[in-house]
């Protein structure tokens, strides 16, 4: 194979346009042929700008516990040769400790609770809603079947965010609580329940009426 | 080293809470680029959990003299989109306005990275006949197939095939 048509292949695989067989054949010869790698990576450089055309849109909430629980069983990525022999030291176990300390260390420390009501638009109280830590907990003050054929969606918008992040669909039942992973619940987010389509918003961001809207803050006070 | 490429390193060393800050950073860029590919919010929670997978498994193959941290983690979710996008049957197209299955039609190039290599890049796009342009951004954006592109811009297969092809190397040469 010709340098240009090495480059041409990379280039093919990095703009997506290889059909399954000849991506996967490629992954397999990348593995072998350094050249080709770099030609890879060469590509993969000169066309990363283009990311930025795909508009951002908040993933799924529950999306970071489904990774977590596939990474279960995937311990540390295997090493090959000898660039950390510390196991063979016995320092696996104290590095496993600085690992936990450094978790315990990173965690913001407890939060005083925080809380709202949703209102209607017309001011009715319609959700209690209560944040402490992560979890934020809604119960119902006056349950209202939603509109036949469209679902309720929960939105968090923190203070100055530009975008509300879905925390997902509002389930049957006066009761629920959410655990959002990418962001964390502070004195002043907003929180709103928007009407949607079957299914939550297609666009990632609210596209119906807003039902109930209200505005975290410390609970028994401010 | 940027913060992601920190966080790359200390996830190529088993370090889950990394792994976690650089999901909070940048899901909701990442789970961006899965929808543009697959248009389906289910099938790119898939591609970016593939990724993300994919990610603690071989940050130590990042190296930031070959890229930033930031193109190395879009390529691993594009990638994964691919590959889902293939699984399912690319060839058929499914351009059904009334799905909601319109592309993202990137041919705004405002909205290119900023940066020195941002900048480069969109001059050269700018450069190329419109075709081999669109071509290129229907393929990169939203993952379509040849066949795909073919029928988007009402061009033969060959035609297409050859203008991405010349596109790409009049970019090299461009970039150079």
């Amino acid at each position: 194979m010709t340098p240009e048509e090495r480059d041409g292949l990379a280039a093919e695989y990095v703009l997506g346009t290889l059909e399954a067989r000849e991506a996967a054949e490629l992954r397999r010869r990348m593995e072998t042929d350094a050249e080709l790698a770099a030609a890879v990576a060469g590509w993969e450089r000169r066309l990363a700008p283009l990311l930025a055309l795909a508009p951002p849109e908040a993933p799924p909430p529950d999306l970071w516990a489904r990774i977590e629980r596939s990474l279960g069983g995937i311990a540390a990525p295997a090493r090959t040769g000898w660039r950390f022999p510390w196991p063979a030291l016995g320092i696996g176990a104290s590095a496993v400790a600085a690992g936990l300390a450094a978790f315990l260390v990173l965690r913001p420390p407890p939060q005083a609770p925080l809380m709202t009501v949703l209102l209607t638009s017309r001011d009715q109280p319609a959700w209690l809603v209560e944040a402490q830590g992560d979890t934020i907990r809604l119960a119902a003050l006056n349950q209202r079947p939603v509109e036949p054929g469209r679902v309720a969606q929960l939105w968090a918008l923190p203070q100055g965010a530009t975008a509300p992040t879905s925390l997902g669909l509002v389930p049957e039942g006066g009761r629920f609580s959410v655990t959002p992973t990418t962001l964390r619940p502070t004195p002043g987010m907003l929180i709103e329940i928007t009407l949607e389509p079957p299914g939550g918003s297609p666009t990632g961001r609210p596209t119906g009426p807003i039902l109930f809207i209200g505005r975290l803050s410390a609970a028994g006070g401010a | 080293m940027s913060d992601a490429a920190t966080l790359l390193s200390r996830i190529a060393g088993g370090d889950r809470a990394a792994l976690q800050s650089l999901y909070k950073a940048q899901s909701v860029r990442l789970f961006g680029v899965a929808m543009a590919i697959l248009r389906d919010r289910d099938a790119a929670a898939d591609a970016l959990h593939d990724g993300f997978v994919n990610i603690a498994r071989r940050a130590g193959q990042f190296d930031p003299a070959l890229g930033a941290a930031e193109a190395w983690t879009g390529a691993v979710i594009r990638h994964a989109a691919l590959d889902i996008a293939r699984r399912r049957g690319r060839e058929m197209p499914t351009d059904d306005a009334t799905l909601g299955d319109t592309p993202v039609e990137a041919t705004q190039l405002d909205a290119i990275a900023a940066g020195e290599e941002g900048v480069r890049l969109r001059s050269c796009l700018e450069q190329l006949p419109e075709k081999n342009r669109k071509g290129i951004l229907l393929a990169f954006v939203d993952g379509l197939s040849h066949p795909q592109i073919a029928a988007r811009l009402e061009l033969p297969l060959g035609t297409v095939k050859a203008w991405i092809r010349r596109g790409l190397l009049t970019l090299r040469e461009c970039l150079a």
